[in-house]
Order: structure tokens, then sequence, then C-alpha cells
């Protein structure tokens, strides 16, 4: 019965181009992601594989601990360079050979730039340039520093006393030094994921939107509700079928993206903790590039399940294909519509939408807290079992929207 | 086996499309003859459980078929009115899910497919797609999926209707083929069809079930009688707006009327034995639809 439900969704030659698009679309995203360049002594820009292995090899000399030697190293390294007479040349070929020579640091410069900056939000591309060796003891120092810089003063109103230990606490608890290492496969993967998630909800929300309406637009409701099942069994299967298109297509593409990305710029440091790239190095949440990749992609799919049963239960309810396309999209753009109104409280309550999920790399980055039983939680555990839990009770109104139509 | 109806009624807002309707069916052909809007459709749907009654009961060998849920459906085969189904599917898969969500086993879905493809004239097209069949070959597939699970009660909703004569007639034969020991309800606006396969005629009107009967019971009890009368052209204007005329047949100098009355409309007038066209104009005032009642 399930097989046959999933046949009437992809039996359809729209159904097939979409996900030839869902694909398609992937390959782009990827064609991007893995745009890569490495500049040689000469200053030549190279593309490719080659210039993939060559940077790997450059940032692995500089792999290790992220201690203040290191740190310091770094910094007088940085010096060398800026002020080598490549670098102050007005020659743009000059400019780049001294740019070559740096791009073993590269990144840890963007934590320096991180690390060192005015303040908790500002960013400076220039400030690792003004830094002296003595100054490397700061380096993890000044991250919670410039945290509570900034809950004392521009945060103040936005976070409870509570909430403010809480932050301190986790930024103080990171174990540090910690380990630097080539990890551009990751940084590019989590870049381009939530595109990934986006295009692959849109496209599951299409499929998956006549699950239910369909029968009406087809006239078969009449032989489906008479017959023996169609009231119960033949329901189920068409939940199931929802269900398994969405998890089929989403790890397909998912893994796949996955697939290509480390397999072309390899898995490297996928046991480091996000804070040593400049993409994680605010975050509260205390977890290795993995564990990231591995929210990113449950919290992909709870979002893109979530809204295909939304889209299904409104094509059940509705009984029209165009009604269930069209309101998961509304619910992704709630949040542009309340617009610029920026309180706790709206801040409370857009943290708690569904796509956050869809870009739950992002959401890492969100200070929105909640207080849950007394003890406070950030926003990616709750949003996760938010959905899980609101995906489940989805399943029976659905179940009983539709065996009661008429 | 028995399916009685009992002061079935249904309203939609304002108007009642079923009104009042108390019959009890058994094994056997009943035609439903009405003109369009006449209810046959929503009492069907009822009859289907796709449509709650307002009023009134409907139960199968006593019990209430809408309680008995999927126990009544197992034995329900129905072709709706407007037959939909799945565009993209052959003829074959679509057979084979109707077969699963009527509860038929794979394995013998494929066999009683095989068979009714072959009753049906859809042997040849089992790999065609849906979309791609004509109207016909459609409704042939309807008749098929309706069959499978060998159902006790069929209920076909104007299965020969939009069909060009050669095809209607090959129906005709096909249902009461496969009629068998089944209750088999069907509904029609062309009298021809009920002459040739009901056992039981009901004529429905308005929502209400006017008369029912075998053809025989209902042409003995038809209140009026019909009379033949040959008229000069002249007079036949006055003739068609004064009686029921049910036939004009022109001749050199006037036309032969066929005349429903229930006095001698004229001392020429000839006693003419009442045929079931004659008795739909009477009870419908109007003629039977599709003038295709010489086949
Ligand atoms: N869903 C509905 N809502 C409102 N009126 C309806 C509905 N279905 C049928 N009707 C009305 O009920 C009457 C009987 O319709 P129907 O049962 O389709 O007749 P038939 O099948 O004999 O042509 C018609 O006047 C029709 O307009
Ligand atoms: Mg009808």
């Amino acid at each position: 019965m399930m097989r046959y439900e999933v046949k009437k969704v992809f039996s359809r030659t729209s159904s097939k181009i979409a996900v030839l698009v869902l694909f398609l679309v992937m390959g782009v995203t990827c064609f991007f992601a893995l745009d890569i360049s490495y500049v040689d002594e000469e200053g030549n820009t190279q593309k490719g594989l080659d210039a993939v292995s060559k940077l790997k090899a450059a940032q692995k000399e500089w792999a290790g601990e992220l201690d203040e030697e290191k740190i310091s190293q770094v910094i007088a390294e940085n010096r060398r360079i800026r002020t080598s007479p490549e670098a102050l040349a007005q020659d743009i070929t000059q400019n780049e050979i001294a740019y070559s020579r740096g791009q073993g640091i590269k990144e840890i410069r963007e934590l320096l730039n991180c690390a060192y900056a005015k303040g908790f939000r500002e960013y400076d591309y220039y400030r690792a340039d003004s830094l002296t060796e003595e100054m490397a003891a700061d380096f993890y120092k000044n991250r919670t520093a410039l945290l509570k810089e900034w809950l004392e003063g521009e945060a103040k109103d936005q976070f409870s006393d509570k909430e403010k230990q809480y932050l301190i606490e986790r930024y103080e608890s990171l174990k540090t030094p910690f380990y630097y290492d080539y990890m551009a496969g990751w940084v590019q993967l989590f870049e381009f994921a939530p595109t990934i998630v986006m295009i692959s909800m849109l496209i599951l929300c299409y499929l998956v939107s006549g699950v239910f309406s369909n029968e009406f637009a087809w006239k078969s409701d009449a032989v489906f509700f008479s017959s023996e099942y169609g009231r119960n069994r033949a329901v189920l299967a068409k939940i199931k079928a929802g269900l398994c298109i969405v998890t089929a297509v989403y790890f397909a593409i998912f893994f796949v993206y996955t697939g290509i990305m480390l397999l072309y710029l390899g898995a490297d440091g996928w046991n480091l903790q996000v804070q040593s790239s400049m993409a994680g190095w605010k975050y509260f949440y205390h977890i290795t590039n993995l564990k990231k990749y591995l929210v990113i992609g449950a919290g992909g799919y709870i979002g893109c399940l979530f809204l295909s049963f939304l889209s299904m239960f409104v094509s059940a309810r509705t009984k029209s294909t165009v009604m269930a396309m069209i309101a998961p999209v509304m619910v992704l753009f709630l949040p542009s519509f309340v617009g610029n109104i920026k309180s706790p409280v709206v801040n409370k309550i857009l943290g708690l939408l569904p796509d956050q999920l869809l870009q739950a790399g992002n959401a890492l980055n969100f200070f929105n807290l909640y207080s849950i039983g007394g003890k406070i939680v950030g926003e990616i555990p709750v949003i996760i079992v938010l959905y899980a839990v609101l995906t489940a009770a989805l399943l029976p109104a659905l179940y009983r929207t539709y065996q009661k139509a008429v | 086996m028995e399916l009685k109806m009992s002061n079935l009624t249904k309203k939609f807002r304002d108007m009642t499309a079923v009104r009042n309707v108390s019959y009890t069916m058994t094994a056997g052909v009943y035609g439903l003859l009405g003109i369009n809007g006449a209810g046959k459709t929503t009492l069907m749907r009822m009859l289907c459980t796709l449509l709650k009654p307002t009023g009134g009961s409907i139960t199968w060998d006593g019990e209430d078929i809408f309680e008995m849920d999927g126990e009544y459906r197992k034995i329900l085969g129905y072709l709706p009115q407007d037959f939909g189904y799945y565009p993209d599917f052959t003829v074959y898969d679509y057979l084979m899910y109707i077969a699963s969500i009527k509860g038929v086993r794979p394995a013998a879905a494929r066999q009683q497919i095989k068979l009714l493809l072959d009753q049906v004239g859809m042997k040849k097209a089992a790999k065609r797609k849906m979309k791609k069949l004509s109207g016909g070959m459609k409704r042939r597939v309807g008749i098929a999926q309706a069959m499978l699970g060998d159902p006790k009660i069929l209920i076909l909703d104007e299965p020969t209707a939009g069909l060009d004569p050669n095809e209607r007639i090959r129906f005709r034969n096909l249902i009461s083929e496969l009629a068998g020991e089944r209750l088999v309800l069907f509904s029609t606006h062309i009298v021809s069809d009920i002459e040739y396969i009901a056992n039981e005629i009901l004529l429905m009107q308005g929502g209400e079930i006017k008369a029912s009967g075998t053809a025989e019971e209902l042409l003995s009890a038809m209140p009026e009688e019909v009379w033949s009368l040959e008229v000069e052209k002249k007079e036949i204007e006055r003739y068609m707006r004064n009686y029921k005329v049910s036939n004009v047949k022109t001749i050199p100098g006037g036309a032969v009327l066929r005349l429903i009355s229930s006095e001698k409309p004229s001392s020429r007038a000839v006693r003419e034995e009442a045929t079931l066209e004659d008795l739909f104009l009477d009870y419908f005032g109007e003629r039977a639809g599709e003038n295709d009642d010489e086949i």
C-alpha cells in the first residue's frame, strides 16, 4: 500500500523534475563551496584539488595546541609577513606573494582578530597586525573578558543575571588551549549547509503537499474512502509514505553533499573544538566539528520533517495542494514579518521558530537562552526536542483529520 | 443479504437532495432511473458511506453500515459517476493499488486482476497509463476496480453515461454478466439501460422514490394511458401544449402523436401498449435523456 503511495508521488513528472532540481542545486552549491584557491610563491592563484592539498599542507605545518607560545609565534610570523617588502609593495603580484606566505596561519590570524577585537561584537580584519608577542598570554582570557564587558554594557538588559552567569560559566569552562588543524572541509560544509537544508525542505514540501489533497483533485477520493481500508490503513500508508519520502530524500541529499565536500576537502579536524575556527569562536556550546555536523543534520531533518508534515496536515485539512505548499513557506517567513522589534522576549520567541532548525549551524551562534525547570538551556536542544514532539503530535492529528474527510 | 434504507434523508443546507427514502434490496439488479438532479448520486454516496445521512438509516443485515465501518466497505464495490484515478499509474498498478486498499492480498489480487481485465476487455491495455485511456476504457477499468475483492454489493453510478451506442450495449452485457449473485444498484437517466438489465426499477424524482417494481408491474400500475392519434399539421401545436407527448412521427399533411392521458384525447385516438419510455415521460414530464432509445 505504502509503496503505491510513494509511487503516486514519484510517477508525476513534476516530482521527478523537483528531485532533479534538488540535486542540481546541490551540485551548484558544491561548486561554490569547493571554490578553494591557493596562491603559490610566485603569486599565482591556483584552483582545484591541487590547491586544496597545498593549502592543507601549509596549514598542517601550524597544526597543534594553540598555546601561548604558538600564539606568539603566529603573531610574530604574521607581523613578519605583513611588514615584508612584498606586502608593502604597490605591485599586486608582490602583495600576492606576501599573502602566499600567510596561508598557513590564515585561520589562526582570524582567531586573533576575534580574540583581540575592540568589543564582543566587533571585528577588525587588521587587528592581528598590531599585536605584540607579549599579548599572546591574553588570547583565551580575552574571549571571556569581551563577553563579560558586553554583558555588562551593550547587552545589559538582554539577559537576566542568571543567564549572564550561565554564559560566563560556559565561556570559562571551555577547555584551553585547544588544538588547531586544517579543517576547511568542515568549515565549507557548515557554511553552505543551510542552503542545502533549505532547498531540501522546499522540494520536500512540494513533493508531499499533494499526498492527501490530490485524492480530491484527481477525484479518486470516492473510491479511496469507500474501500475497506480507506479510513484507516490506507490513511496510515499515506503518513508512512510521507515519512519515507522526507527521510530518504533528505538524507540522500545531505549525505551526498557531505560526501562530496569531505572527499574533496578532507575530513581533517573532525574532532576539534568548534571554537578553533572563526565561525565557532563565540559558541557557548562545547562541541566538536563532528557534533556540530550531527546537530546540523539532525536539526535540518527534524525541521524538514515538521514542515513537511505541516504541509501534509494543511493538505488533508484544506484539500488544497496550493495551500499545503504555501503553509510551510509562510511559517518560514514569520520572522521577517516581526521585522525590527528587538526585545529579549521577541528574540526568545523567534529562536523557537522552525527556520532555526534549518540553519542549526548558525543558530548555535545565537545567545537565546531558555529556563527549563530552573536550569538554563541553549536554543538548540530546546528546538530539537520541541519540534520532535510537535511533529509526533501532528501525526495523530493528521490521521484523524483525513480519516474523517468527506 | 439485505440492504435496507429507512426514512433516508439528506439535506444540503436548505435543499433536500434525498427525502424519506425507504426501500429494501436483496440480491439482484436494481436500476435507479431519474433525471439529472433527482438525487441518485446523493443516495448512492450515502450507500457507500461517503455521505452521512441527515435523517434515517441504512442497515446491512440489520446492522448500521456506518457502525460496521470497514466491515461494510469490505463487501462494497463502487463506481462513482465522476470516476477519478491516478493519471500516471498504469492500469495494472492502479488495480493493484485499489486491491491493496480493499484488503485483497497481492497473490489473490494478481489473479483477480487478470480475470477482470479479460472480462472487461482490457487485457492488452494493462500496461498503458490511465491518463492515456479513452473514456470508455477508463470506465471499464472503473468497473474492474469496483469488482475487486468480489463485493456482495456493487454500486454503479451512471456506468453508461457518455458512451457511444455500441459501447453502451457492451456495457449492459458486462453488467449483466458480472451481476451474478450480487446486489447490483446502478443509476441511469436512460430508459433503455433499465429495460435490458434491471430486474427491479426504482423511479426517483425530487429526492423521492416515486415508484418501484419490475417493468411489468410499473407499466400495469401506470396511472395514465397511452394513445396514438393522427392529427393535421395545424393541430400539432395544440396537442403538444395540452398533453404529454412521448413521440411525434410526421406523415404527409400531419403527424402521428403518441399521447399520455387518463382520458381519451379524441374519438379517433387508439389505445396503445405503454412502454418504459412512456412511463418515464409520465413521471418526469420530459423525455428520457440522450436520444438513443432506439438502440
Ligand atoms: N454537496 C452538495 N451540496 C449541495 N447540494 C448538492 C450537493 N450534492 C448534490 N447536491 C444537490 O442535490 C441534488 C441532487 O443531486 P444528485 O444526487 O447529484 O442528483 P443526480 O445524481 O440524480 O443527478 C441536486 O440538486 C444537487 O444540486
Ligand atoms: Mg448523478
